[in-house]
């Protein structure tokens, strides 16, 4: 364990030489996911400042929703982003073959290969969603609320790596996954609204089968004092189970691999 | 018989991964629009749920929104990423230099090109978020042949007016020698300004000011609310008079850019 945690650090090192290599392209990649949710944000505002509220929920509670979620996926997006190119990448190009002559972990080395900085955007959105919403809203902030937040944001960064990983590892039987991937990552997108916005199937899908829910929905509820009961700590749960499954299906692949040849 | 066994096994995986390529060709056509249907349905219900309990906003009522809505669904992968990709490409890899002194004028080149794909990103967006719309959320599609031709009129002109705008936005290239920021900004104004979120009227005065003086909104939100039934078809003489003054104006711009910057050009390792 400490091993690889030394190591990963080696990597976190060599990758940020390489950013610092391209400074502007460094700058650029951090802000690039601010302006774009900076749009949508603006958008949502321009329609919501018409009505109090939509089916009860205001415009701050939306938010928090919102930016629950994007904590998530900057998880995601921060240590585990070169699941997406797994196939493209790696295994097409037969680089991936040069992971498995080394005595660690493939799946560790193929993320700790790229921390993908892009994140530190999602990270300054969600953060700042979340904490206006929390003011806004007068919700309490303290060591409870705070842990609360910090656990369900762990669960929600682990079920987006979990999905991924799931789909990343389909790239070991039909060579690139990025098109399987990017259908069910784009799930994610119904859990920036509350779930009661959607059809009920929809709700049930995004809480057990793309358990994406849990990420967003779930916390903001219970954090704004909505009776959800038990749901509302059930995350670190499925976050569990999900990465279990996930890893499952990754070494199952890993079994099935047969390099490209060249 | 060794010798044969080998080689129908050789074929066998050449054959396979043909098979694989296809298809990841294929996978990554329908996953992009499994995705933008995906994205789809999650916005229509965000908008039924905001309508749920009140008839009208900004003066707009839930059919005629839902209806402006899918149809911006429709335009929106028409134009949301434009083609400053290839213009960095060409200089990154140096292709420019032959790219420029083919027989047939560049930009014309590029624009029938551009115009191809976008036409045919058209009818299949039609077919797919069409129907989504039809059978899924019951929203009416116009019927009139009419309203359609005008529609198209004026996404023609719209997407001749933005593909004009990227030509002079993809000329920053020739100094920067770096795209993908340019991109990012280009596509973060498009989503606010061009109406492929909401219908611009929703927007406060002051960023509908900003909305009008940018040339995004003419290629989706002008022809939208055309097809949408939001603009009369009376007002069909001004709206493309002023479509065709956006045109000349962005069309000269984007010559004097070109011919200005391509002196400048610095082809990188060619």
């Amino acid at each position: 364990m400490l091993r690889y945690a030394k190591l990963y650090w080696h990597f976190v090192i060599q990758r940020f030489k390489i950013l610092m290599e391209y400074r502007l392209n460094f700058f650029i990649g951090s802000i690039s996911t601010v302006l774009f949710q900076g749009a949508s944000l603006v958008a949502l505002w321009a329609v919501l400042r018409q009505v109090p509220s939509i089916q009860g929920w205001t415009f701050e509670q939306i938010l928090l929703i919102y930016g629950l979620l994007t904590l998530s996926k900057g998880i995601n997006h921060l240590f585990a982003d070169n699941l997406w190119v797994v196939g493209r990448d790696y295994i097409r190009p037969g680089q991936f073959d040069r992971f498995l002559v080394r005595p660690i972990n493939p799946l560790f080395h193929l993320l700790a290969d790229r921390i993908c900085h892009d994140a530190i955007g999602d990270f300054i959105v969600g953060l700042s969603l979340v904490s206006y919403a929390m003011v806004q809203l007068h919700l309490p902030v303290n060591l409870a609320s705070i842990g609360f937040i910090i656990l369900m944001v762990i669960s929600g960064g682990v079920i987006f790596i979990a999905l991924n990983l799931i789909t990343a590892a389909t790239s070991f039987w039909i060579m690139d996954s990025i098109a399987v991937t990017n259908v069910v990552f784009h799930t994610n997108e119904f859990a920036q609204y509350p779930l009661t916005f959607y059809h009920r199937s929809i709700g049930v899908l995004l809480t057990w089968l793309v358990p994406y829910g849990f990420a967003s929905y779930y916390p903001a509820s219970y954090l704004l004092g909505h009776a959800i009961g038990w749901m509302a700590w059930l995350a670190p749960l499925v976050a569990l189970v999900c990465i279990t499954i996930a890893y499952r299906v990754w070494v199952l692949g890993l079994r099935n691999y047969g390099s490209t040849g060249s | 018989m060794d010798k044969l066994y080998y080689r129908l096994r050789i074929y066998r995986s050449m054959v396979s991964i043909n098979i694989k390529e296809v298809l990841a060709y294929n996978f990554w056509f329908w996953s992009q629009i499994g995705a933008h249907v995906l994205l789809t349905i999650a916005y229509i219900s965000f908008w039924k749920a905001l309508y749920s309990e009140r008839d009208s906003i900004a003066g707009l009522d839930m059919q005629q929104t839902l209806t402006y809505i899918i149809l911006a669904r429709i335009v929106m992968p028409l134009v949301q990423w434009g083609y400053t990709q290839e213009f960095g490409y060409w200089i990154r890899e140096g292709t420019i230099s032959s790219e420029l002194l083919r027989p047939v004028d560049f930009q014309e080149r590029i624009y029938i090109g551009h115009l191809t794909r976008t036409f045919i990103s058209l009818v299949q967006q039609l077919v797919v978020v069409g129907s989504l719309a039809l059978f899924v959320f019951k929203i009416s599609l116009p019927t009139d042949p009419l309203v359609w031709l005008s529609f198209l009129i004026s996404l023609l002109l719209g997407c001749s007016i933005l593909f004009c705008f990227d030509w002079i936005f993809g000329c920053i290239a020739f100094y920067s020698t770096e795209v993908w920021g340019l991109q990012v900004v280009r596509g973060s104004i498009l989503l606010l300004f061009s109406g492929v979120l909401l219908p611009l009227t929703m927007l406060p005065t002051e960023l509908q000011t900003i909305a009008k003086w940018l040339p995004f909104a003419q290629s989706v939100s002008v022809p939208v609310s055309i097809l949408s039934g939001m603009t009369p078809l009376s007002n069909l003489g001004s709206i493309w008079l002023q479509q065709l003054a956006w045109l000349g104006v962005m069309f000269m711009l984007s010559r004097l850019m070109f011919n200005f910057s391509v002196r400048k050009i610095t082809v990188q390792g060619g």
